[in-house]
């Protein structure tokens, strides 16, 4: 016996070295576990177990199982049935409400591994086999397409009998999407899915689970077309439902836009009363005395003007020009031009004050037009700028002044210029470059014409008696018409005075006017002259009054200085603005009153052009008045005003 | 005087036949289909209880997994398998062959037993889960749902077996086993030893042998609907 265990020892010895020569480790082997176990109909059922590491040596699993209630130990009756690692029970094996104590045994030469126990239920692990038959077809109701899924249950799992009960699951896609929808069907066999896509391929599953158990696969796709139901010619119905929809707002949205413009072009808006200074507020306001306060210009009606007889000029004033003051003619004719140019008319609904303004410079430019047009027929050599300058400043002198007091022997009548000429204190305006501002002029005064639709005509003629009618259509302005007197030659002393209306704003080119027999008794002093009358030149003859009013006649005083013959303008204080020049030989009072045209002329031309200073150097007065008919004693004038001068 | 005697006898015996017929009150009110009342058919009875008996088993399942959660017993307990639920005396079909073999009236039978066993178990199971201080409120109510369900499912399987009865499909011998005078089996008072874990696992599997058995029997003798 000792001889025996020593042998065991040594060949135990000689197995380990051996082994260890080899350079292999052997070891038992490693503990396998049990991974599921799982019932298909709540029949039979099966158990899988993995292996652990086998140690290096062939190694072998075994299971054993216990029942409830009971100590014997049974082996898995089956290895083979259900595959690698696995144990099947079939019916005869499996007991429903008993619990199974399940253990696998892993053994190799070196020993054998025992897994840990799994106790079981086989009702708690049915998983049954996946719906069988699935079926799926497109059915109709009411033209509308759905489709129908129908199926049965697996053919292991029986619930003909009511062993199992068994619920079901479907899911539905469309081929090109990646959402399932799932549907769940409780333990009906059939399923109806709506809601189609027309044309649209749909692929369907079906599973099931028992009432307490695991879910089962997923059955085999199947897959189905959807009939295109939806026509063809709807789109485009829907198309031009649209485009029509989206035509009526684009449309709707211009007339949002333009619906005020259109408004005011179907329905013009009426004016309403504007009256300059005038806040519509305070009529709306409703206080009758803020309303009447806003109307109400202090100074006018002049409570602390003078008197009446204060407004009464009986002579003028004149003031000895200078020489400069003559050259700056041109600079204001620039002025008055560029002024009536830039004169627009403003919010006024009329065209009341600046067409005033306007009107006489639309005449003068016109006048100036002919006036040239006339030179240029003669075919005047010298185009020098100076010259013509000077006769620029000459013509536009000499029709202005006769635009505004010269009678019209054609017409019969004479108009005055109420409110048509600026007041003269714009003359005083900063000296700009002669020629310049001439040129500008010019182009100012000859080129547009202003003349409203109503006509403006101006016709000279041969005998320079120049016949103008400027009518207006506004109602405000006036008309002027200047005629001859017909009583000119019998009133060689008739004193006209040179009357206007309250309102007269005189241009300074209106105002430029050569006066015939103006005689300035002594340079440097404030002389007065009278206005005699008016020739039947259409030349306003003045009369130099000596230290009072008494008048001389004619050229019975021939004045040492200037000769104040020419009207330059009207300021603001509705004076006259005269200008003296150097008398020339011949100037006479009476030499006009038997000159013609051309004598007025000659007496226009052969002066010299002085320049004209500051406008207050040469400041006359001049008689307003109110609106009436004067018929003075060569009944020239027919609105000026009745206001006589005394004892002329 | 003759008169009152004579009104006093036929009240008192009116009311000896009402008294007597008070047993028979118990009867259903419906009696044929007459008078428009409608009568239960055995299906819609069968499909009753079966809702009934799943609703039990889940709300048994849901405890178990509640105290699973709490408690979670080893499992590697040798003692484990030797557990023995006070029912295992109860013959009861561990196959669907047995099953299937099984007459009608013995499944009905084992059904009534099985429901039977357990009206008392389960109230002091509600009891001792209502006291316990692991569980919140909403555990015993679950017990005490479950304790009143088994209560009424059984009374629902003795309907029943009662229209069995009427239609001749089951024998008379069913209903002398429902009414409550029964004796207990003879390891009635086993459960008491009996912890609430395992009360709990062996309810949990006999409330799925009654929805089991009654889904069989539905189907043997009214097969038209989910069968």
């Amino acid at each position: 016996m000792m001889k025996t265990s020593a042998e065991v020892n040594l060949l135990l010895l000689l197995l380990v070295f051996t082994l260890h020569v080899k350079g292999m480790r052997y070891s038992p082997p490693g503990k396998p576990a049990l991974t599921r176990c799982r019932s298909p109909e709540k029949e039979t059922f099966t158990c899988w177990w993995e292996s652990g590491s086998d140690g290096g040596l062939p190694t072998t699993h075994a299971l054993f199982y216990r029942k409830e209630n009971s100590e014997a130990v049974y082996e898995c009756p089956d290895y083979r049935t259900a595959g690698e690692n696995s144990c099947f029970f079939n019916k005869n094996n499996t007991s429903i409400w008993v619990s199974y104590n399940i253990t696998v045994v892993a053994s190799n030469a070196l020993g054998s591994t025992f897994s840990d126990p799994v106790d079981i239920d086989v009702v708690y692990i049915v998983k049954p086999n996946h719906p069988e038959m699935v079926t799926v077809t497109v059915l109709e109701d009411k033209g509308w397409p759905f489709l129908r899924v129908s199926w049965e249950p697996p053919h292991k799992a029986d619930t003909r009998s009511g062993w199992i009960t068994l619920i079901y699951e479907l899911r539905v896609k469309l081929e090109e999407e990646n959402d399932w929808e799932m549907h769940l069907a409780g333990q009906q066999k059939m399923f109806n899915i709506f809601s189609l896509r027309s044309g649209g391929t749909y692929l369907v599953q079906v599973r099931c689970k028992p009432d307490h158990g695991f879910w089962s696969e997923w059955s085999s796709t199947s897959y189905i077309k959807v009939p295109d139901y939806i026509q063809r010619e709807k789109p485009m119905w829907v198309l031009i439902t649209c485009f029509c929809a989206f035509i009526f707002l684009i449309l709707t949205w211009l007339l949002h836009m333009n619906g005020h413009s259109l408004k005011d072009f179907i329905l013009p808006p009426v004016p309403g009363p504007k009256i300059r200074g005038f806040d519509k507020q305070l009529l709306k306001n409703g206080k009758s005395d803020e309303i009447f306060s806003s109307l109400v210009v202090s100074g006018f009606p002049p409570t602390t003007s003078p008197n009446c007889e204060d407004l009464l000029v009986e002579y003028l004033e004149v003031y000895v020009p200078e020489e400069q003051e003559l050259m700056e003619e041109s600079k204001d004719l620039h002025d008055i031009c560029l002024k009536s140019e830039g004169c627009t008319s403003d919010s006024d609904s009329g065209r009341g004050s600046c067409d005033s303004h306007t009107l006489l410079m639309d005449k003068f430019r016109e006048a100036k037009e002919e006036k040239r047009q006339r030179d240029q027929e003669k075919s005047r050599t010298g185009t020098e700028d100076q010259r013509q300058q000077k006769d620029w400043e000459e013509e536009g002198l000499t029709y202005a002044y006769e635009d505004m007091v010269s009678p019209n022997i054609s017409s019969g009548r004479v108009e005055t210029w109420p409110s048509l000429f600026s007041p003269l204190p714009q003359y005083s305006s900063s000296r700009h470059s002669q020629k310049s501002s001439l040129e500008k002029a010019k182009k100012h005064c000859f080129s547009d014409s202003l003349f409203p639709p109503g006509s403006t005509s101006f016709s000279l003629d041969q005998g320079g008696q120049t016949t103008m009618e400027a009518i207006r259509s506004s109602n405000r302005e006036f008309s002027l018409r200047i005629k001859q007197p017909h009583l000119l030659h019998s009133h060689t002393q008739a004193r006209c005075q040179l009357q206007a209306h309250s309102e007269v704003n005189i241009s300074s080119i209106g105002c430029k006017q050569a006066l015939g027999g103006l005689r300035s008794p002594a340079p440097h002093s404030a002389e007065y002259v009278e206005v005699q009358r008016v020739n039947e030149e259409n030349t306003v003859l003045l009369q130099p009054v000596e230290s009072g009013h008494g008048h001389i006649d004619g050229c019975s005083q021939l004045p040492l200085g200037k000769d104040y013959s020419r009207v330059q303008g009207v300021d603001r204080y509705n004076r006259l603005l005269l200008k003296g020049e150097v008398p020339q030989e011949g100037d006479c009072l009476y030499d006009y009153q038997d000159m013609t045209g051309d004598g007025t002329e000659n007496c226009y031309t052969s002066s010299s052009v002085p320049s004209i200073q500051k406008p207050t150097a040469c400041i006359h007065t001049v008689i307003m008045g109110h609106d009436e008919m004067v018929l003075a004693e060569n009944g020239y004038i027919d609105t000026l005003t009745a206001r006589t001068l005394p004892n002329y | 005087m003759s008169a009152n005697i004579r009104k006093v006898w036929v009240e008192v015996v009116c009311v000896l036949l009402c008294s007597s017929l008070s047993g028979v009150c118990s009867a259903p009110l419906c009696m044929n289909g007459q008078n428009g009342c409608h009568i239960l058919s055995l299906s819609d009875l069968f499909d009753r209880v079966i809702q009934h008996s799943a609703r039990m088993h889940g709300i048994s399942n849901d405890l178990h997994s509640e105290f699973e959660q709490y408690f979670l017993p080893s499992k590697n307990q040798i003692g484990r398998v030797s557990r023995n639920c006070h029912t295992s005396t109860i013959l009861t079909p561990n196959g669907k062959e047995n099953a299937q073999r099984m007459a009608r009236q013995e499944l009905t039978e084992v059904i009534l037993k099985l429901l039977l066993a357990w009206r008392d178990p389960l109230w002091h199971f509600h009891q001792s889960m209502a006291h316990h201080p692991d569980f919140n409120k909403f555990s015993s109510n679950k017990a005490l749902e479950m304790s009143d369900m088994a209560h009424e499912l059984r009374k629902g399987v003795e309907k029943v077996a009662e229209k069995m009865q009427m239609l001749g499909i089951i024998s008379n011998s069913v209903s002398s086993l429902a009414s409550p005078e029964a004796p207990l089996p003879a390891n009635g008072h086993k459960w008491r030893l009996m912890k609430d874990y395992d009360l709990l696992y062996c309810f949990r599997r006999d409330s799925n042998k009654v929805q089991n058995y009654l889904k069989i029997l539905k189907c043997r003798i009214v097969p038209e609907h989910g069968c």
